[in-house]
């Protein structure tokens, strides 16, 4: 567990701390105060912990934070809360039992504490948990030891730690994946303050209270409590809201931790940390480096201090029997040892026992420094006798109290962002979306709202994130963590789960649905990652798999119903529809066109607004001078040269082949795939009357000779007139708007000697057919006109499977041809 | 939404916060010409630009006569910059020089015109009537295969020291559909590419287009050296082991087998690979495939960075600190810097690369010197991923004056290696054979993805003897091996006012020992 408020790391004033409302008693802060300042060697003051009311004072009691938050103040059943207590201090590791609720939280993995943790921190540590970490629930093991034995103890179990070492995880690097080499070290602390107070860790850990957070609207409920006195609150049900939340201390870390160590648990807490009670919250590991610089500071350790220092392998070896003697084995995983040492079972137990790990300890007994709360709640279930039944409501909310969801998390009234807390809930770019666009969503009903994957899906490190315009992060646990919730949660929500084709009956046309989205929904939400401008909410893209349609149905009808206080407006004002024209303003198959719609969304068009804001950015719109882009084209090839203009009629030339390739009408081309997307998709013609020109090029001749591109040139216009070569003859080829009914192309050749060997390939197809005098269209519907001249020079040729029309050219040194081409395409 | 000023401000103000451990930042200053978050993740199929416009995402660079810089932008458009130098560079201007390029990867200005490598073609960039508007754009050579698939890229165009222009061609990555229909046909050993695709090539002063060399992956990077010969960078990936600094020249056969599609083209310079060996340790896949040959510098993976881009070469005379001459390669993935030292060993280059500086706002992609000689840095990272806060734009890097303790060169002896460094050393711990640390290692030569570093051994470093000067430790090591790289790690070499290296590591790739003396 970590912990903020750390004196002597951060140097920060401690009167900061003593107002705090609510915090541990001023006398137990100045106490530890003197511990952390006074250099006093710690036997000295572990000698002073003599009597039980003097560790009352001296020490604080373990740290459970659901038991802290709602437990002390009456709000668990008690059955909750004594079990809560039972199972985060591991009780049943030592005093055997079935309960499912009391199974053991366990301790942290020791197979690498020897090159994790320093020496010095874990010897002191040993000396006095409690006091060296305030809250931990591990009890002191050595309390019935004298002072001599205890020292003699404590190098015996460093000695065997010391033996525990184990290499740190070795990161995947790729192109995608950056990972500088000893990354631990290149931690920014500025930035890992910001990470710390910005992405979760303050959800459960002390802010700094220097740290200025963005300026933020107040949360609603927070402003009401500001207004109201405690009367007030207690008479509104707003005590456990208008309470301070204590965060979970993470004791000294400087001393603790290396930069290495604290940047690796962080990064995957749960190779050391099984339980789960701290997540990883998707760090990568820069932003691991730079959290636990933040917390590390300036005193940083690289070295643990076992480095220069090999114990003796007897004193090993009596570490190895102590660490199972005093039951540490019990807890902890280490290498090489297996045995553990049971205690009598925890039914067997006397809640009334003058002498017990609760109470004056003795012999092999733990310490554990409860305070009264804690004792009495826990000595309910040693009492108990049978276990009542528990509902999979129960079960939800107490895993939830274990793993402090609640933290984050509203469900059935309990819990949240604490008050104090929500300052460091940000929206990203901080966009007003209200409590709901910064705040962790609310769980109650959340069973009824997810399907089961996609609950599931939540806390898979793979998902991407919902809610990306929140800072805050989900983060991950592994589907065993999270069982309670996954199998139980819909039963504790009692779902009624229909599927889509029951809930919508009648199934409805999804271009309906369209534009009933249009109407209202890409006012906020985004559609597969496209939106209107400045909109930032949840993408609906993938909804229809995560949610319950019934659920859909109903929060569509009525969106405050099932979320209180949500910006979701509705649209269907008292039950009526907005759009009576559309579906005969029937609102259940409304909402069906709408589900119809967004199941299909991959493949549906986007809304009509989101595309005309899609389109303002990347269509290409010749306006006043014509738009050329490079690209890849279907009919063009991989060297297409798309060439755009203002009358609306616009054409594309294979340069790999030379040749015109394909021309149309309306709307040019929309770039977006050629500017910025990766796998460089082939770039489509928007507009209709597409018409492809026949294969190959323009010119012909007996002898062989070679097309080579030259390139274009634009002239004041902005018109190109593509270059090239076809042999020894230098061709200019300008080709552009005839009206708006066609283009004109004039080809202008350049000889250095007179040239009679070339034909010009004025046009081909399948079959074509003379329209007039000095024109022939072809079975595309392409027409090619030429001058009379031309025309009468003109012969037709049948190949195999093509007719082409044929002029021969008598070049001398300039010559110039003009084509026109025009064409009506049937639909 | 956001707004460029603000982001701007932010990205300058982020270099001034401390970093853990010795701060580049007091050495190499950044200063942020224009960058910009874009709304979204670098490889976000919705990837879009900032809000405010110019996606100044630049693939090629290089300064007009008039001081002026000119990009080349990934979406295909051509801009001038002026102000550049302004510090803080509060009115730099832009304007459109040309547009419709496709992805251009590389930027050069050549007696008053600009010249580009398009996805099909090399192309020549000219303004007729001094409007600052590209009037003609000129093919200057194409002719290498273009399937359609977007690992394609070309790059360039560089200038060697023979007035030759060099682009380097992107190897495809799994041809599909109508893709296969334009490889090669009948290509060698099987293989489906396009034509020259994994080749090295030169353009002649006539427009030849000469394949040179074949082999590259992902030659994202290529430049000469001092001396006008041309390298190029290669990334890790298929048949690459990690990332790579390669001498090209005739004949020559990097890593990607692939790019033997087009051996039996005429004019190929590479012939009678029979079978490409795989699975090999590097030394011994060597030995199997006569064509093949060691790059002249590796960069180890991780250590060294993750993707290397372009190649600058150091021609300030000082004005860009002590390492003029040197060759500093563009780090994309990490977004950073490298610097390389290059030095002939039997008539083959080889060398050393070191660390130079980290956290730029975004992938490196491009570097050019600057009049004054501080190095201006090209930024864009969509499609993959980097570090820094900034999906694109232009950042500049201006030495401060102070000379940073760095090892500057790491020549081979036949005994072991000779460093310089850039200050005088404090002889104790520089003649102290417990300040360093070797390893050696090699690859697998094998078509999968990169390669751990095998066989890895620790040779034994017997004897450092620090010159008079105090610039020179002499280093004689027992186990050297040939076409290993040798790393080494200076943790313990102090100033002489007792300052650590800035960067303690060096990596030398032995390909081969001296004999005798080489300097």
């Amino acid at each position: 567990m970590l912990e903020s408020e750390n004196i002597a790391c951060r140097g920060k004033s401690v009167l900061r701390l003593l107002p705090c409302p609510l915090h541990w008693s001023s006398i137990s802060l100045l106490a530890l105060v003197c511990v952390l300042m006074c250099n006093a060697p710690i036997a000295a003051q572990t000698e002073n912990h003599s009597t039980t009311a003097h560790d009352r004072v001296m020490t604080r009691s373990p740290f459970v934070i659901g038991f802290e938050r709602f437990g002390k103040h009456g709000e668990l059943p008690e059955l909750q809360a004594g079990s809560l207590l039972i199972g985060e201090l591991s009780c049943v590791n030592c005093h055997h039992s079935k309960d499912d609720w009391l199974q053991p939280k366990r301790g942290p993995r020791l197979n690498g504490v020897g090159n994790r943790l320093q020496q010095e921190w874990l010897r002191r540590y040993l000396s006095d948990p409690q006091v060296v970490k305030p809250g931990t629930t591990m009890p002191d093991v050595l309390s019935s030891l004298t002072v001599d034995q205890r020292a003699e103890a404590i190098d015996a179990l460093v000695a065997f730690l010391s033996t525990q070492q184990q290499p740190f995880a070795v990161l995947k690097a790729d192109g995608i994946a950056p990972v500088i080499h000893e990354f631990w070290k290149r931690g920014n602390r500025e930035r890992g303050a910001e990470w710390y107070h910005s992405i979760g860790c303050v959800a459960c850990h002390e802010p700094d209270a220097d740290y200025e957070t963005d300026e933020a609207k107040p949360s609603a409920i927070d402003e009401l409590l500001e207004e109201l006195d405690e009367e007030q609150i207690a008479e509104l049900g707003l005590s456990a809201a208008a309470r301070r939340v204590e965060s979970i201390p993470h004791g000294d870390l400087p001393s603790k931790y290396t930069l290495r160590s604290l940047t690796m648990m962080l990064l995957d807490p749960s190779i050391v940390r099984p339980n789960s009670r701290m997540p990883s919250l998707r760090l990568t590991p820069q932003e691991a480096a730079d959290i636990a610089a933040y917390l590390l500071g300036e005193n940083v350790s690289n070295e643990t201090g076992y480095e220069n220092d090999q114990p003796l392998q007897q004193l090993i070896d009596r570490g190895r029997s102590l660490f199972v003697e005093l039951r540490c084995a019990n807890c902890h995983e280490s290498t090489g040892v297996k045995d553990e040492r049971q205690a009598k079972p925890l039914a067997q137990l006397d809640a009334d026992a003058r002498s017990s790990c609760f109470e004056s300890p003795t012999a092999d007994m733990a310490r554990y420094h409860l305070d009264d709360a804690q004792r009495k709640a826990m000595l309910s279930i040693l009492k108990g006798g049978v276990t009542p039944k528990r509902t999979a409501s129960d079960a939800v909310s107490f895993r939830m109290l274990q793993l402090n969801c609640y933290g984050c998390h509203e469900r059935g009234e309990r819990g949240g962002v604490g008050r104090y807390r929500k300052a460091y809930f940000e929206t990203v770019g901080h966009v007003d979306l209200g409590d709901e666009g910064r705040l962790p969503p609310s769980l109650t009903g959340v069973g009824r709202k997810l399907l089961p994957q996609a609950l599931a899906a939540v806390f898979h490190p793979k998902t991407t994130p919902h809610r990306p315009y929140m800072t805050i992060r989900m983060p991950t646990y592994s589907a065993d963590a999270v069982k309670p919730l996954l199998t139980q949660m819909a039963k504790a929500d009692e779902v009624d789960r229909s599927k889509d084709d029951e809930v919508f009956s009648e199934p409805q046309s999804a271009s309906i649905g369209r534009e009933m989205v249009n109407t209202g929904c890409v006012q906020c939400h985004p559609f597969r990652g496209e939106s209107l401008p400045g909109v930032v909410g949840i993408d609906l893209n993938d909804v229809t798999a995560r949610v319950d349609p019934q659920w859909f149905h109903e929060f569509l009808f009525n969106p405050n119903e099932l979320k209180n206080r949500t910006r979701m407006p509705t649209f269907f004002p008292n039950g009526k529809s907005n759009r009576p024209d559309l579906l005969e303003g029937n609102v259940d198959h409304q909402i069906s066109a709408i589900w119809a719609y967004l199941k299909n969304l991959e493949k549906e068009p986007l809304p009509e607004k989101i595309e005309a804001a899609r389109i303002a950015n990347y269509e290409l719109v010749p306006e006043e001078r014509p738009i050329v882009l490079r690209t890849f084209m279907d009919a063009a090839g991989t060297h297409a040269i798309a060439v755009g203009f203002p009358a609306g009629v616009h054409y594309a030339f294979d340069a790999e082949h030379v040749r015109l390739a394909i021309a149309w009408k309306g709307r040019f081309l929309d770039a977006r795939g050629t500017w910025f997307e990766r796998f460089a998709p082939p770039a489509q013609p928007l507009g209709e009357q597409l018409v492809n020109f026949p294969l190959g090029p323009p010119f012909r001749a007996d002898d062989p000779r070679e097309y080579q591109f030259r390139g274009y040139r634009l002239d004041s216009k902005g018109v190109p007139t593509l270059l090239y070569k076809y042999g020894d003859l230098l061709i200019e080829d300008r080709i552009e708007p005839n009206g708006d009914t066609g283009l004109k192309r004039t080809l202008t050749i350049a000889a250095d000697s007179s040239d009679a060997g070339v034909l010009l390939r004025a046009h081909a197809g399948k079959k074509l057919v003379a329209t007039g005098s000095r024109a022939y269209k072809n079975d595309g519907g392409l027409m090619v006109t030429v001058s009379e001249s031309l025309a009468r020079a003109g012969t037709l040729q049948q190949s195999d499977d093509q007719q082409e029309w044929l002029v021969p050219l008598l070049i001398k040194d300039h010559m110039t041809i003009e084509l026109e081409y025009q064409w009506r395409i049937a639909r | 939404m956001e707004n460029r000023s603000l982001i701007t401000t932010i990205l300058i103000l982020l270099p001034c916060v401390t970093v853990m451990g010795a701060d580049e930042n007091d050495y190499y200053r950044l200063i942020s010409v224009s960058t910009a978050s874009a709304a979204t993740e670098s490889r976000s199929k919705n990837w879009k630009p900032a809000p405010d416009g110019l996606a100044l995402e630049i693939s090629g660079m290089d300064f007009l006569d008039d001081g002026r810089l000119a990009v080349a932008i990934r979406k295909g458009d051509v801009w001038i910059l002026d102000g550049v130098y302004d510090d803080p560079p509060s009115n730099v201007t832009y304007n459109k020089f040309a547009t419709a390029l496709h992805e251009p990867l590389g930027l050069l200005q050549l007696d008053g015109d600009l010249y580009t490598t398009q996805r099909s073609e090399l192309t020549r960039l000219r303004d007729l009537d001094g409007d600052d508007v590209a009037d003609e754009y000129l093919t200057v050579a194409k002719g290498w295969g273009v399937t359609g698939h977007y690992h394609e890229y070309a790059y360039g165009p560089k200038l060697d020291g023979d007035g030759d222009l060099w682009i380097t061609l992107n190897i495809g990555l799994g041809l599909k559909g109508p893709e296969l229909k334009r490889a090669l046909p009948n290509a060698a050993l099987g293989y489906r590419q396009g034509r020259w695709r994994g080749w090295g090539m030169k353009v002649t002063s006539t427009g030849e287009l000469v394949p040179v060399c074949a082999g590259m992956r992902s030659p994202a990077g290529l430049g000469a050296n001092a001396d006008g010969d041309m390298f190029y960078t290669d990334q890790q990936g298929n048949w690459v082991a990690t990332n790579s600094l390669h001498h090209m020249r005739p004949g020559v056969f990097f890593h990607h087998a692939e790019a033997l599609a087009s051996m039996n083209e005429p004019g190929s310079t590479i012939h009678d690979v029979e079978k490409v060996p795989g699975g090999l340790p590097l030394p011994q896949a060597l030995k199997e495939f006569k064509q093949l040959r060691p790059p002249a510098v590796w960069f180890p993976y991780k250590k060294m960075g993750q993707s290397a881009t372009d190649i600058m070469l150091d021609e300030s005379d000082g004005k860009f600190g002590p390492f003029a001459g040197q060759l500093f390669v563009g780090e994309f993935t990490q977004a950073g810097i490298n610097r390389v030292f290059l030095e002939k060993v039997d008539g083959e280059y080889q060398g050393a690369c070191f660390p130079f500086r980290l956290g730029l706002a975004s992938a490196v992609l491009r570097m050019v010197q600057g009049a004054d000689g501080s190095m201006f840095i090209g930024l864009t990272n969509r499609g993959w991923s980097s570090l820094g806060d900034a999906s694109y734009g232009l950042q500049r890097l201006v030495w401060t004056g102070q000379t940073p303790l760095e090892i500057k060169e790491m020549r081979a002896q036949p005994d072991g290696f000779e460093l310089l460094f850039t200050l005088p050393v404090d002889p104790k711990t520089a003649g102290d054979v417990t300040s360093y640390r070797m390893t050696s290692y090699t690859y697998l030569y094998h078509s999968t993805y990169g390669s751990d570093e095998i066989q890895v051994e620790t040779p034994t470093i017997t004897a450092a003897e620090v010159s008079e000067d105090r610039l020179r430790v002499r280093l004689r090591v027992d186990g050297l091996r040939e076409l290993f790289v040798h790393e080494l790690v200076a943790a313990g070499v102090r100033g002489e006012s007792g300052q650590a290296l800035l960067h303690p590591e060096a990596y030398y790739t032995l390909n081969r020992i001296p004999t005798g003396q080489t300097r």
